[in-house]
């Protein structure tokens, strides 16, 4: 004979099985639950991995017709800090552009660039840099920079002394890209969705067609309903989770320093946690339109304050205060420590604390108000 | 096997259910009939364990209903008015999933054949037709073996071969010991289903006995049909005794 316990967790393992089952048969759920947020990496990743360097997106316009005019074009064109768009070849067209910030500024090289003028033995002549009042930084920047690259082409052309020089060198260190932060928000932002999106979508629906209603004259208990949702969707999120850092790892070079033994544990209560706010919500909704306007005030401070689209420095300091104490926070600040700081579970005590206090908080509201229909 | 006593329900200041006594023997097919709003799902819904019984009690087997809500559920097994699964999911699924429920794990197959459904073990819910739903309905509430069997208007919306059917399965649900407790609209399906059966009006019960004998009773008082003397069906009984007035919501 089976004792009650075994009993029980034969129950809960039922559900979970059969319920994965089901979910990998649903193109609609695995495309919310794994291909929604792959498509959010692409974009956020291709947005931020342009700006680990520096580019300006200039017009070139040469009046000039000497050989070293058109060498000199060459170079900028095949130059990777300066982006030289090449259908641009007036002026007016230029300014044009710059007006609407297509273009940070303007090269002109001038009739006479790069003719040997009078008894020299060498080209010489003066490029001219055009901006407009929006863009006076990266004008000043691209003048250095142009400045810089005359200074050698003048070296190699007519020797002179030049008894002070900066040297510039690049730091072996780690520092935190932009994209770490954005895939630690994108991160939770799928674990939102899986844990959220996906309850008060389906509960409601479950109540309207009273499945939950014939489950509860089974002696089925609440927590192992519980239970067995949040062991499938612990799965099947990390299941979506790594297929996000395979990418983020490949396709971004993200680089993880962190274990990942800490970090698939801390990711597993992450979710666990974040899902009790979609069971609270969608246990308790009788409807969808109950449901939705509360899971909207739930659920936005989250998306915007948390960390998800913009890391949460960037904010005011009353601000970053508030958002220290929202669920979510500490679950990406977590992921992000691990993964790239590579934090240990001992070193993120403040995240793993605020993680379950949330989770008891949330689970004592979510047996509360729990209704079968 | 089931003892209701003085059982109350008040919604507001309407009182759904004044006061109902019954009781339904092992191996009985017990009918409760009444115009919509009579009373019959709420009194069906407080004996299932799914709403909290205000006064009165029912007596399962022995066993409080309102105290020990648990152990009956171990007992009882509930047809749905409009029985519905999740999708994706196949038949065998279904039974594996309602068996877990108990704790228990069951063959599929041999519940799936009691109800005809064998072939159709592997497919998704989705593709079932309203009958054969209504048929996987009803073997997913006997997968533990339960001594009474609640149905809510099971043959609602199916057509005169699936109603046929249905009753046929009903009747094979009693002969193995099984009490049914059932509410319709359809004083046919009473009258060849229920060995007993209980007219509900406001909330309470104007009338209790077998078919036969409620339309004896009537034609005991001299009721005649305008055609056929000495002939009444069991819709004359439930019209005389409920009235011919429209109820709301009908």
């Amino acid at each position: 004979m089976k004792s009650d316990w075994q009993k029980s967790w034969f129950t809960v393992w039922t559900f979970v099985r059969i319920n994965t089952k089901r979910f990998f048969r649903d193109r609609t759920a695995i495309f919310f639950t794994i291909g929604f947020p792959l498509i959010f990496l692409f974009v956020f990743g291709s947005l931020n991995s342009n700006n680990s360097s520096v580019s300006f997106n200039v017009a070139l316009i040469n009046n000039s017709s000497s050989e070293f005019s058109k060498e000199f074009t060459k170079n900028l064109q095949e130059s990777k800090t300066i982006k030289v768009n090449k259908e641009v070849t007036s002026l007016d067209d230029a300014k044009d552009r710059m007006s609407r910030s297509e273009l940070d500024a303007a090269i002109i090289l001038p009739d006479d660039f790069g003719k040997v003028q009078g008894n020299n033995t060498y080209p010489s002549g003066q490029a001219q840099v055009v901006y407009t009042q929006n863009n006076q930084s990266s004008g000043a920047a691209l003048t250095s920079v142009l400045q810089s690259q005359f200074q050698q082409i003048n070296q190699g052309l007519v020797p002179t002394v030049s008894p002070f020089t900066v040297k510039s060198e690049q730091l072996n260190e780690n520092s935190l890209s932009a994209f770490d932060y954005t895939f630690a928000g994108l991160l939770g932002f799928a674990i939102i969705g899986m844990g959220i999106f996906g309850p008060i979508n389906v509960f409601p629906e479950l109540k309207k067609m009273g499945i939950l209603r014939r489950l509860s004259t089974t002696p089925l208990r609440v927590w192992q309903y519980f239970v067995s949702t949040m062991i499938g969707q612990a799965v099947i999120g990390l299941l979506s989770i790594a297929i996000m850092f395979v990418i983020a790892i490949l396709v971004f070079h993200l680089e993880v320093v962190g274990n990942w033994l800490e970090l698939a544990v801390f990711i597993i209560f992450s979710i666990a946690m974040i899902l009790g706010i979609g069971l609270a919500l969608g246990g308790w909704a009788k409807n969808e339109r109950q449901v939705a306007p509360l899971a909207n005030i739930v659920v936005f401070p989250m998306m915007f304050l948390s960390g998800t689209f913009f890391p949460r420095f960037l904010m005011p300091e009353w601000l970053q205060n508030i958002s220290a104490f929202l669920p979510l926070t500490p679950v990406i600040d977590g992921i992000r420590l691990i993964t790239t700081e590579g934090a240990h579970l001992i070193n993120i005590l403040p995240q793993v604390g605020l993680v379950a206090g949330w989770m008891v908080i949330i689970y004592i509201i979510a047996f509360k108000v729990f209704r079968w229909e | 096997m089931v003892e209701v006593k003085n059982l109350k329900k008040r919604y507001g200041d309407k009182q759904a259910v004044d006061g109902v006594s019954f009781t339904v023997k092992k191996g009985e097919i017990f009918g409760i009939l009444g115009p919509n709003g009579a009373g019959k799902t709420t009194t069906l819904e407080m004996m299932e364990t799914l709403r909290p019984i205000d006064g009165g009690s029912v007596k399962i087997d022995g066993i409080d209903v309102a105290k020990h809500p648990q152990k009956v559920k171990y007992l009882i097994g509930v047809q749905p008015q409009s029985p519905a699964f999740q999708d994706k999911t196949r038949l065998t699924e279904v039974i594996e999933l309602f068996a877990a429920a108990y704790g228990e794990k069951v063959d599929p197959m041999e519940f799936l054949r009691d109800v005809n459904l064998e072939e159709k073990a592997k497919n998704y819910v989705e593709d079932l037709s309203g009958g054969q739903k209504q048929r996987l309905s009803i073997t997913t509430a006997l997968v533990h073996g339960p001594k009474v069997f609640f149905l809510d208007e099971p043959t609602t919306g199916l057509d005169p071969q699936a109603r046929r059917n249905l009753w046929d399965l009903i009747e094979q649900v009693r002969d193995k010991g099984i009490s049914v407790i059932l509410t319709t609209h359809y004083m046919d399906e009473a009258e060849v289903l229920c060995d007993r059966i209980a007219v509900m009006d406001n909330g309470k019960i104007v009338a209790i006995d077998t078919p036969r004998n409620l339309i004896q009773q009537l034609l005991d008082r001299g009721f005649k049909k305008k055609q056929e003397v000495q002939q009444a069906s069991l819709e004359d009984v439930f019209i005389d005794l409920t009235g011919k007035a429209l109820r709301d919501g009908s």
